[in-house]
């Protein structure tokens, strides 16, 4: 019965989110083509300097790129190349944008999946003990710390990393080394700075959520009867308590991960010289590169939906009461 | 004869290590023993090249990227004496200037074996740079004007190795384009002439499998926004003799910050990088890295508004005089630029053949640097007030308070300190200056960029005297640059039309002087360097804009980088460099 039911929202999240996808697509697609930039502009200091006339070359150049066509007409050119799984040229980086894609997308997931298990697992851990604590040195100590974690802007912390850890210390190479073999320690040791840097924002407010929503949990008449019926405390907090608090947990973690698909790790990308989507993408829109632009748009938006769908569902386990029917 | 035993030596040494299956070889030049070893990684952090498919280039790290495995006909080193590449011999200039004859090496190859011909060259010319399917963006290099239409010069096979460039009006410094120039092989190109998407996507030119001899590298990967490698070419025509180049890799890797590419240097884990001015005390005095100081052909400019739009003082010669001579120039080259500049007084750097410094006016310094008398000129000139105890206070024509909009680039720290000593330094004249710091898009679109007002023009740098920018301003700091071989490029920024003239200067001797300098006239070299002293004269009275700074340039290397000649042009002999 239950199954029934969630697998038709599925696949009705799915249907919508085709169409969502599409919609965003279609506006991106707009909305940088009718803006007043142009990939052409990237030549027009140098014309000017050389004395030639920008306008004619400007013409000349997306000419070339097929960007002097009526917009609809292009529109539907990518349309069907992009159904029949021709993502276009990268004005910027000329090569496919698939290919550009498939290149840098294991880079930022490699990061953003570290990271976040990182600060999900270490921020839900303190959270607990700071909530089980209350008001002890501990949790006054761990109530500081997430509160310098929060304000640590990711840039200035990950090079004052580098500057201690592989400068000072040398115990880090100074930059993340693309050549390291994937599934190597080698490469776990490298992500090793990028990862606490991205990390620690997340894992000082997830300390914070948690001890807050255990909080909450722990004053509530459930605990008093579990206490009473004399089950162990660990099974207190661990099954009854921290299961109640998991709900919004959930929530502030899964928005996170969206947070961070859409552009969040290019910092850290930007500070450890790592070649990810964050990077591809803030270079494609700075130089006017529209194919990569509107590709990222719309794996940033796929991303974004399958999470929320993702959070629908885990919702559904963690509380059977929830139903979308 | 040494030099054919030496060549000996180096063939046999390179077939036994060939055989034995090595990179290795060595090679005894009378300077100890020169070893092929080692990567040597260059850290940058400006930015990742668009293409190596230079054709379609607009940005230097593309043409940077591919002039690894592609050398030009000709470069220069740091005295500006040419050092022949892909030439058999320098280029010959006919008498009327009008005739350019090239003649290449005999022993360049493509990938596939085959030789590097006039024919190549030439085919590269007439149907990729000036072809209208291409639209090559820098064809306009290789136009003239005649009878008011422009016109592309005429390229011409003679034999296997010489090709003729013909122009139809003379142009001196039209040679520097042509030690540019670098070919596309007509055995490829053909495939895909007419089709610009082919062309664009041709997996041999984005790859740059066709480079042959012609490079002291060969591509191997480039990792876009991380790293673009190219490893040893054994076959380099120039490394024949000497085994050249010596290191087994050369890396390009790319840094977000220039604070994470210093701390790279720093920790050893690339060879050699660009030093911030403020690192410079800090980076030498680190055992294992060497910093270079070099000349730049760079310099920092403020801009004076000419236009409508800008404050009407900034007309007048005298005003711009004045104004120049109350910012002290050697305070700006030593506290913010730390040293690493000097005094510019024109638009001709120290480094260049055509520096003068005769009859040259210099604002801001020694006796031309004095307030009072600045203030004292704009008195007289009726923009000023005399306050109760004597002292002159500078207003506008109407006796009320000057305020004047200074724009900078936002994220440069040099510029915005320079930005805010500048509005001291006038308000101790009693000019108020707006300081806006813009993003360089920004600035570029509202204030550089310009328009007749009501009119349909696109927006462009020089839209003609009578246009204007969007946004209202009156100061500019920018970087403006200088070919110290062919400073006539600057009429761009000086000549009434000059393509970058967003100031609105206009001045017809200064255009004429252009003009001659660009004429049959300058074919003699002692009156070019006349036009030259003249044209470096009057903008140092004129002032169109005051002339603040050149720059200097710091490098940084590991200490067991060999063969380095620090200069203006460092870099050129970068394949005899080695280490030790």
């Amino acid at each position: 019965m239950r199954k029934s039911w969630l697998r038709d929202y599925i696949i009705k999240r799915l249907l919508y989110s085709i169409v969502i996808a599409w919609g965003i697509l279609t506006i991106t697609f707009i909305l940088v083509r009718v803006g007043p930039s142009s990939p052409a502009d990237k030549y027009l200091a140098n014309l000017a300097a050389k004395g030639h006339d920008p306008a004619q070359v400007i013409a000349a150049i997306e000419a070339r790129y097929g960007l002097d066509k009526p917009i609809l007409q292009q529109y539907g050119e990518y349309m069907l190349n992009l159904l029949q799984g021709n993502w276009g040229w990268s004005l910027s980086t000329s090569m496919p944008v698939m290919e550009l894609i498939k290149r840098h997308w294991i880079y930022s997931f490699q990061l953003i999946l570290l990271s976040s298990l990182f600060a999900a697992v270490l921020g839900i851990l303190i959270g607990i003990y700071s909530a089980v604590r209350q008001y002890t040195k501990t949790d006054y100590a761990f109530t500081f710390l997430s509160f310098i974690g929060i304000s640590i802007p990711n840039f200035w912390l990950g090079v004052m990393l580098i500057l201690i850890f592989s400068v000072k210390l040398g115990i880090f190479k100074t930059y993340y080394d693309t050549t390291l073999p994937l599934f190597s320690l080698a490469n776990l040791k490298a992500l090793v700075l990028p990862v606490i840097t991205l990390g620690t924002g997340m894992l000082a407010a997830y300390v914070r959520y948690t001890r807050s929503a255990m909080l909450e949990n722990l004053r509530k008449p459930f605990v008093v009867t579990a206490r009473a019926k004399g089950l162990p405390e660990h099974v207190v907090i661990g099954k009854h308590v921290f299961r109640n608090a998991l709900l919004p947990l959930v929530t502030i973690i899964m928005f996170d991960l969206g947070s961070i698909v859409f552009g969040g790790a290019y910092l850290t990308e930007i500070v450890f010289g790592i070649p990810g989507l964050g990077q591809v993408s803030f270079n494609a829109i700075f130089a006017n590169d529209y194919p990569v632009v509107v590709a990222i748009t719309l794996i940033g938006t796929l991303v974004v939906l399958l999470v929320n769908l993702t959070t629908d569902i885990i919702y559904t386990y963690l509380d059977p009461r929830i139903r979308y029917d | 004869m040494r030099r054919k035993v030496v060549t000996i030596v180096c063939a046999v040494l390179a077939v036994i290590c060939l055989a034995s299956g090595g990179m290795h070889l060595s090679c005894s030049q009378g300077r100890g023993e020169i070893r092929v070893k080692g990567v040597f990684i260059e850290g940058q952090s400006g930015g990742d090249a668009e293409t190596l498919n230079w054709i379609l280039a607009a940005d230097a790290t593309s043409f940077s990227y591919v002039g690894h495995t592609l050398d030009s006909l000709a470069v220069y080193d740091n005295n500006f004496n040419i050092q022949l590449r892909c030439l058999a011999k320098d280029i010959e200039v006919s008498p009327d200037g009008l005739v350019y004859t090239i003649t290449i090496r005999d022993d360049l190859r493509w990938s596939d074996g085959s030789p590097v011909t006039a024919e190549d060259y030439v085919y590269t010319l007439k149907n990729l740079m000036f072809s209208d399917w291409l639209n090559y963006p820098y064809k306009g290099d290789w136009q003239e004007e005649v009878n008011g239409e422009k016109v592309f010069v005429t390229p011409e096979v003679v034999n296997q190795t010489t090709f003729t460039i013909t122009r139809k009006t003379v142009y001196p410094e039209f040679i520097y384009t042509l030690y540019d120039l670098t070919p596309y092989p007509k055995y490829i190109a053909q495939k895909y002439e007419g089709d610009a998407k082919a062309f664009t996507q041709a997996p041999e030119f984005n790859n740059l499998s066709y480079t042959g001899n012609l490079g002291p590298y060969r591509f191997k990967e480039w990792n876009r926004n991380d790293r673009f490698v190219v490893e040893r070419n054994p076959d380099y025509y120039l490394g024949k003799d000497v085994g050249a180049p010596y290191f087994e890799q050369y890396i390009i890797k790319l840094f977000g910050t220039s604070a994470t590419r210093q701390a790279a240097l720093e920790a050893g884990d690339i060879t050699y990088s660009a030093i911030e001015p403020e690192q410079v005390a800090k980076f030498k005095g680190l055992p294992d890295i060497k910093v270079y100081t070099v000349p730049t052909r760079g310099y920092t400019i403020l801009a004076y508004n000419q236009r409508a739009n800008g404050w009407e003082g900034l007309r007048h010669k005298e005003v711009r005089q004045a104004l120049s001579m109350a910012i002290s120039k050697h305070a700006i080259a030593q506290n913010i630029l730390l040293g690493f500049a000097e005094p510019a007084f024109s638009f001709i750097p120290k480094v260049s053949p055509w520096y003068t410094e005769e009859g040259v006016m210099k604002y801001g310094v020694d006796e031309l640097h004095d307030k009072q008398k600045a203030a004292e000129i704009l008195y007289q000139l009726g923009y000023g007030i005399k306050q109760a105890d004597g002292t002159i206070k500078v207003t506008d024509k109407d006796g009320k308070l000057l305020q004047l909009v200074l724009v900078v680039n936002v994220g440069s720290k040099p510029a915005e300190d320079m930005a805010f000593f500048i509005r001291k330094e006038l308000l101790s004249l009693g000019i108020e200056t707006e300081i806006k710091l813009v993003p360089w898009p920004t600035l570029l679109r509202q204030y550089v960029m310009n328009a007749v007002p009501g009119s349909k023009q696109e927006p462009a740098y020089n839209n003609g005297p009578d246009a204007v920018s969007q946004e209202k301003w009156d100061l500019i700091l920018m970087g403006f640059g200088t070919d110290p071989l062919a400073p006539s490029g600057s009429h761009v920024f000086f000549a009434s039309d000059g393509g970058l003239n967003f100031m609105g200067y206009s001045n017809p001797q200064v255009d004429e002087l252009f003009a001659r300098a660009r004429s049959k006239e300058a074919l003699d070299k002692e009156a070019r360097k006349k036009i030259y002293a003249e044209l470096s004269r009057l903008l140092s009275e004129e002032q169109p804009v005051n002339f603040l700074a050149f720059h200097r340039a710091n490098y940084g290397f590991r200490k067991n980088v060999m063969g380095i000649e620090p200069g203006v042009n460092m870099g050129y002999n970068y394949h005899l460099w080695y280490f030790e």
